[in-house]
């Protein structure tokens, strides 16, 4: 049993931060509490943040899409602005989390908040250059996902509350696909690994490589995104691609543990990053994490 | 904390702590009657024994805070009794043998439940794929998946049958 001595349910943005920063003694946010109530951290108050207007899922006149931190799982795996937004990156990221009564209440703003290396929204987000934006009792502030995270289960926030996320409609479109290795499909992923990358007629625009679970937080293989950048297609040959996986690769930081060596996910992040470029280039945009196992990735 | 809901279609009030999960709410009281058919397995939102529906969607209630029903509606089997769909589903489980020691049958039914209910308006017939989805928060660790599969497709069959013969009538 969660020993809490208050339930504060907050009204409005403005609200929940104003209860938070109240006190007396320690308190979290609460949205769905799937995170929460498998590890009860210890603290006096919980602030529920799932009727502060903060689930919305909308597109903006210049084509970015925004999602509110409360927006659940399940919403922003099936919203048509979601499913058709950067080849439905996200939404198949989010469909793949948990199971379907989990995704009724968990959040993206819990996966992030959370800030675990393995968050399965991260590494989508990233690959699409996320922006938080975050509150605070009399400010807003807003900040590029790479910026957010700190360390496990660490995040810049510090009493602040994260409104939510906004990503930005690459000029030419985004096209993407990705791949997250596991054990089991119910299992924390070994490895993750998003690639978008905005076609402009012949040439690579922005490309973007985004990692999870191979560092101690969610990170971007920036050298590797440079080698594709602004290249001409026809130049991004198979010996190219393993380059840049290659570098991609030497950019994570991963740990041994009991699901897998650090060796092998380093390995496994060259392999995915090579098979995703070509596959991106090739104008598939596979974006079904997760049912893969060891061996059958993209 | 007093906690208002409307638990199977009528207005309660719980006293619960505010750390209190629905499913510890609602399985252990204080508040009488108890709802039984919600069971407790892992506590970890995994196994799916302890699911109910809040506004119409199935959630994980060990998962949930009970303070999060304030002001909204919980439906668990107990009142879905004698909901044409939902007896439907009881007889389908049990004449394709998919109930052994139980434990795991009131969750599957409140998933398969909501499944073939948001089939029904969507228009559509839920295939192998949809049930083994809507399934998937369910362990069940006597009969496995094939049974109660085949039990839903079975039922799912029937009502695209009733379907098509009232489309038919119009
Ligand atoms: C059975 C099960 C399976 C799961 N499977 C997966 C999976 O496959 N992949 C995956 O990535 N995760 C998984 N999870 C973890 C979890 O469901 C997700 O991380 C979920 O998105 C968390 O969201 P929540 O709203 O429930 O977070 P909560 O538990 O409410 O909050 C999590 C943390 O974030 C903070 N927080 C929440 N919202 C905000 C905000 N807006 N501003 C500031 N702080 C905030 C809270 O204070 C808390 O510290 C699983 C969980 C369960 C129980
Ligand atoms: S008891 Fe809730 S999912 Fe197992
Ligand atoms: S019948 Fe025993 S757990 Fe499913």
């Amino acid at each position: 049993m969660w020993e809490l001595k208050e339930y504060r349910i907050a009204g409005s943005i403005g609200e929940a931060v104003a209860m938070m920063r109240r006190g007396p003694g320690k308190g979290v946010y609460i949205a769905g509490g799937t995170d929460l109530f498998l590890f009860p951290p210890a603290c006096d108050y919980v602030v529920d943040i799932n009727h502060v207007g903060m689930s919305n899922i909308a597109r903006t006149p210049d084509g970015d899409l925004f999602i509110g931190a409360a927006a659940t799982l399940h919403d922003i795996a099936t919203c048509p602005l979601v499913t058709g937004f950067a080849g439905g990156l996200v939404s198949a990221a989010a469909a793949h989390c948990g199971n379907r009564p989990v995704r009724t209440t968990a959040t993206i703003g819990g996966n992030l908040c959370n800030a675990l290396p393995s968050a399965d929204l991260a590494p989508a987000l990233l690959a699409l250059d996320a922006v938080c934006y975050i509150a605070d009792e009399d400010s807003q502030e807003s900040l590029p996902l790479e910026e957010f995270f700190t360390g496990p289960r660490r995040t810049v926030l510090d009493g602040r509350l994260l409104v939510g996320i906004a990503l930005s409609a690459a000029s030419g479109g985004w096209r993407a696909a990705a791949r997250r290795l596991t054990r089991s499909a119910e299992d924390i992923a070994l490895v993750q690994v998003a690639v978008a990358l905005e076609i402009d007629g012949d040439r690579v625009g922005a490309a973007r490589i985004a990692l999870g679970s191979v560092a101690p937080v969610p990170m971007r293989a920036m050298l590797a995104e440079a080698l594709v950048e602004g290249e001409l297609i026809a130049n991004l040959d198979p010996d190219r691609l393993a380059d840049a996986a290659a570098i991609a690769a030497g950019e994570c930081e991963p740990i041994d543990d009991h699901r897998a060596s650090a060796e092998y996910r380093r390995e496994m992040v060259g392999v995915l990053t090579r098979r995703l470029l070509a596959s991106v280039l090739a104008g598939s945009t596979d974006t079904s994490p997760g049912t893969d196992n060891e061996g059958g990735a993209a | 904390m007093k906690i208002v809901v409307k638990l199977n279609g009528r207005n309660r009030e719980w006293e619960a702590a505010p750390g209190a999960t629905l499913l510890s709410v609602l399985r252990d009281g204080p508040q009488e009657p108890r709802m039984t058919s919600v069971k407790r397995g892992c506590e970890t939102g995994d196994c799916g024994a302890c699911t109910v529906l809040l506004d119409g969607q199935p959630v994980n209630s060990c998962v949930v805070a009970a303070a999060r029903a304030h002001g909204h509606a919980v439906t668990t089997i107990e009142g879905l009794a004698g909901d044409p769909l939902m007896t439907a589903l009881q007889a389908a489980l049990v004449e394709h043998a998919a109930v052994q020691c139980g434990y795991c049958s009131p969750g599957m039914l409140v998933s398969l439940y909501h499944l073939l209910k948001e089939c029904r308006a969507a228009g559509t017939t839920p295939g192998d794929h949809a049930i083994r989805e809507a399934l998937s928060g369910n362990l069940c660790r006597c009969t496995g998946y094939v049974k109660p599969v085949a039990a839903a497709t079975a039922v799912a069959a029937t009502l695209a049958a009733v379907g098509r013969a009232e489309a038919g009538a119009r």
